[in-house]
């Protein structure tokens, strides 16, 4: 597979991808971006590989972690889900999607991206350790605390619902 | 709630921010050039440190190596004698000094500036620290700052994102570290020095 055939193929789940992580549309295209320079610049070894989408998608995850790290960094303020684009779904709560959405914001850079590799990629637990260079046993309780994390918040946001 | 209600919950939540993303134009392009450009820089580094290398050699040389005598500074037929960068008069950036109205006239990895949009794709910086303008769909906003030596950060406010051939002044400023001021020129810089933007003062 040539690079240009990969990137029309696949460039926009990056992006995608990069958004669901970093919850800003300028952001994920940078993320995008980078994570496909740097498949470019080897992408004869990237090719061979059995899975070249695997492997741009952990520069992609790993490079935003770095983000993260890195004392420049600073959370931007989020960006709000455009109504206008998301797919038309009347039964969906959106309401309560959206708190979930801000609550994911709220949570640390890894546990975002291990719940996003979990619940939008459809990774399992091995192979996001894998992929983030971590035990199958972080990602689960990374997951897990995650995960608490989000009920937590949603019960706490009803509750002020209910007393307002 | 129990975990599997939240685990579908957050299934959907992600499938739909997913879906609000919009298509993004020109990925394989600018990944290429950007690693192109790239490349080029370092072939330019390579080269300036080869200069380097040698200007050093020839010091060493002139103040090792022999007995020659002391001779004062010749300039190069055509060059002007009096520039001395260390002596030259260094105006200190401020917010002040971009305050006006500005309209990109290059950003690296978008290539249709001049298309029209709904509305004018410029960027306003304020005395006071804050921006604002519009991608051509969308109003921007936000504050930056500036240090004396041309040092910048910018942070974006909410914004909506309505799809068009958006300018991407917001990536530009947050990826932005140094700025370079001259008279009717903004030249925005990445942390590494490789120029991402440049900007006209607008008439």
């Amino acid at each position: 597979m040539e690079f240009e055939e990969y990137v029309s193929a696949r460039g926009q789940e990056l992006v995608r991808l990069g958004f669901t992580v970093s919850g800003d549309y300028q952001r994920a295209e940078d993320l995008a971006q980078t994570a496909l320079m740097q498949a470019f610049r080897s992408w004869r070894k990237v090719r061979k590989a059995d899975d070249p989408h695997h492997y741009v998608r952990r520069i992609l995850v790993n490079e935003y972690l770095s983000m993260t790290r890195r004392r420049s960094f600073t959370e931007a303020p989020t960006a709000e889900i455009d109504p206008q684009s998301t797919v038309p779904d009347p039964a969906t709560g959106i309401v309560d999607s959206d708190d979930l959405w801000h609550a994911l914001q709220e949570l640390s850079a890894r546990e975002r991206v291990v719940l996003v590799l979990r619940y939008y990629q459809d990774l399992d637990d091995r192979t996001i350790a894998e992929l983030l260079g971590i035990k199958p046993s972080s990602v689960r309780s990374t997951a897990s605390r995650g995960l608490a994390t989000l009920r937590q918040t949603r019960q706490s946001n009803r509750v002020d619902e209910r007393l307002s | 709630m129990s975990n599997p209600d939240l685990e579908d919950d957050l299934r959907g939540t992600l499938d739909r921010a997913a879906a609000s993303v919009p298509q993004a134009t020109g990925l394989s392009d600018r990944a290429t050039t950007g690693v192109q450009q790239a490349r080029r820089r370092t072939w330019m580094v390579s080269g300036v440190a080869a200069a380097a290398v040698a200007a050093v050699a020839i010091a060493g040389f002139a103040l090792t190596g022999g007995n020659t005598p002391e001779q004062p500074p010749v300039a190069a037929p055509g060059m002007p004698q009096s520039s001395n960068p260390t002596t030259a008069a260094v105006q200190p950036l401020s917010a002040k000094t971009i305050a006006g109205t500005w309209r990109a006239t290059q950003i690296t990895g978008t290539k249709s500036l001049k298309s029209a949009r709904p509305d004018d794709p410029i960027l306003v910086f304020k005395a006071d620290g804050t921006w604002s303008g519009s991608d051509g769909c969308n109003p921007l906003q936000g504050t930056f700052t500036i240090g004396q030596r041309g040092e910048f950060a910018a942070k974006s406010g909410p914004q909506h994102m309505i799809g068009c051939e958006n300018v991407p002044h917001t990536g530009v400023l947050q990826s932005a570290k140094r700025i370079e001021v001259t008279a009717d020129t903004l030249t925005f810089a990445a942390a590494d020095g490789h120029e991402l933007a440049r900007y006209a003062r607008a008439r």
